[in-house]
């Protein structure tokens, strides 16, 4: 079986020129207009790296001085390597629309004391755009799993010279989770506190593969080696490991036990004082919300880690919504 | 790079792995290539080297899970290079593409039976691809049994060879096994010697329990209270300290 094939136009056999993506395409001798058939293929932007190896490394050095980071990192950090490489990222619009119907509860207490509950309806129109973006392949531990940045100009002039990282993930997946998603978000957005009925429809609009550049960089700390990656458009650290210190652990822990353990001695005192156990049960809750806070960076200090690594994994899921919330807003009526 | 036949001019013309349009530059014919009835076989470059691998090693050692000094006293008996086969299908599965992978070797390493492709750089490889001296693991699972038990069609199939560095080290007379994926730079462990919770808790919770009740105390004597809490504070700090230093 034969793995290429060749293209021609059907009306006049000329060569035929079609990029990935594309299916409607016109002959460039005859003009007759074509509809490319078969396995889809993506459109595929990739964004020119603007930064050099000196910004990245003074931003990786800047990197080291935020933070609770070990205090000699400046002085016993060595840079070692950094090099620029093509990370593939799918990038979706969803348009939800539809209506969302329902309503809300206020409770009324008249000067008798009687609560009356009022019942508002409600009837909301949903019309949003949504976009997300998710990394195409596996990012191993780079620290990134979705865009933070999707402006840059659009080139190919790299492509050649960077190492690109190849999409290994279905597209159809990413589609699949889009959809699913801003049908979430857009319920969350109608802002319906209690639905009766509700005709929403997510449509997928459109599904890119971005090429975007990153740096990575490997520095060591004694005989230990750390990494961070750079963004290759803006700049910004986007995710790295750093040693941390045990001054600043300890410092936490001792914050931790005597702010907290004062919260819950003052809950406890005032509480059982005026007879309201509640008090004192939220002034050992809160004491204890501080201590196990503190605890954690007590306990896992000695490494920074900083960005969407393996082990993060329960809060990715929020903030991966949380991004795409604030920098892809599209229209709302 | 590898290369094929041109179908209109049989020139040669090279393709690298994530195309699916070349141009033959000869005749500027367009050239689809179908992936869906052919293998293909490609590999990653190795970007850790055998001193970074070592590095990542030591700084994985050195994270907080792991038993203290780890990273200094675990000694390395071994650091293989070597290149790990798995199975890539791309299926087209009721209009829907899924990826599976599935491994080409057996293998009790840790990370490499619930695998993933790292991401990286694919490589056509053929006999102009340079291993680096990378030793090869022998594939012992055939791809037939996977594609005729996998659902939908074909519309890509390949062998990835990914690039690991095996690393044996013993801690206190055991061996133990790590392998690091010399894409990225993750470490996969199963067993590895851990560190106690115990010191970390012991000085969290003597503290709050400490500042607890100095702090009810400090209504019946405040000058004593306070004073005692100057004694706590120094000393929660001084033992967090240690156990963070040293524990």
């Amino acid at each position: 079986m034969a793995i290429s094939v060749g293209l021609n136009c059907p009306a006049c056999g000329g060569a035929i020129q079609v990029a990935e993506g594309d299916n409607v395409l016109n002959c460039g001798y005859c003009g007759s207009l074509l509809w490319a058939e078969g396995d889809a293929g993506v459109m595929t932007v990739a964004y020119r790296n603007v930064q050099g190896r000196d910004s990245v490394l003074r931003a990786t050095e800047q990197w080291w001085r935020k933070g609770w980071k070990a205090r000699d990192l400046r002085e016993k950090g060595k840079l070692l390597e950094c090099y620029p490489i093509y990370l593939p990222f799918w990038s979706t619009t969803t348009r939800v629309a539809g209506w969302i119907c329902g309503y809300e509860e206020r409770r009324h207490t008249d000067r008798e004391g009687n609560v009356r509950t009022e019942r508002i309806p409600m009837e909301e129109m949903v019309l949003n755009d949504y976009r997300y973006t998710s990394i195409a392949c596996d990012p191993g531990d780079l620290g990134i799993r979705y865009l933070r940045n999707v402006g840059g100009e659009a080139s190919f002039a790299d492509f050649e010279s960077i190492p690109t990282f190849e999409s290994t993930t279905s597209k159809d997946e990413m589609i699949a989770t889009s959809k699913q998603r801003a049908l979430e978000e857009a319920r969350g957005d109608a802002n319906v506190p209690h639905i009766t009925f509700e005709r929403v429809i997510a449509i997928p609009k459109g599904i890119s593969r971005i090429y975007y550049p990153v740096w990575v960089v490997r520095y060591s700390y004694g005989e230990r080696m750390y990494m961070a990656t750079v963004d290759g458009v803006t700049g910004n650290v986007l995710s790295g490991r750093a040693p941390g210190d045990p001054l600043y652990q300890s410092l936490a822990v001792t914050a931790g036990t005597s702010i907290g353990g004062l919260i819950a001695a003052g809950g406890l005192a005032f509480g059982l004082g005026a007879g309201e156990g509640l008090l004192a049960l939220i002034g050992l809750v809160v004491g204890g919300a501080v201590l196990a806070l503190t605890y954690r960076f007590f306990r896992h200090g000695s490494e920074i880690v900083e960005g969407d690594f393996e082990g993060k994994a329960a809060d990715m899921r929020g903030k991966l919504m949380k991004e795409a919330r604030r920098t892809f807003r599209g229209f709302h009526t | 790079m590898a290369s094929m036949k041109c179908p209109k001019c049989a020139a040669p013309v090279e393709f690298d792995a994530g195309d699916r349009f070349v141009k033959c530059s000869y005749c500027s014919s367009q050239i689809f290539i179908d992936k869906a009835g052919a293998g293909f076989i490609y590999a990653l470059p190795f970007s850790v080297t055998e001193n970074d691998a070592v590095g990542i090693f030591r700084r994985w050692a050195a994270g907080p899970t792991r038993a203290k000094d780890l990273d200094k006293l675990a000694q390395i008996s071994s650091l293989k290079k070597q290149y790990f086969p798995v199975y890539m299908f791309k299926r087209d599965v009721n209009g829907m593409e899924h990826v599976y992978i599935e491994p080409a070797a057996s293998t009790t390493l840790p990370g490499l039976h619930n695998l993933k492709v790292p991401g990286g750089d694919l490589k056509i490889f053929d006999d102009r691809f340079d291993t680096g001296g990378a030793e090869l693991v022998k594939i012992d699972i055939e791809m037939a049994p996977y594609l005729s038990s996998l659902p939908g069609t074909a519309k890509e199939q390949a062998l990835v060879y990914f690039p690991i560095w095996r690393l044996d080290y013993a801690f206190e007379q055991r061996a133990y096994v790590a392998v690091i994926s010399a894409s990225s730079g993750e470490v996969f462990s199963g067993d590895f010697p851990k560190r106690s919770s115990g010191a970390y808790m012991a000085v969290a919770g003597l503290g709050f329990l400490a500042f607890l009740a100095e702090g009810l105390l400090a209504i019946a004597s405040p000058v004593l209270a306070g004073a005692l809490m100057a004694v706590t504070v120094a000393g929660v700090f001084g033992a967090s300290n240690y156990v963070a230093r040293r524990m």
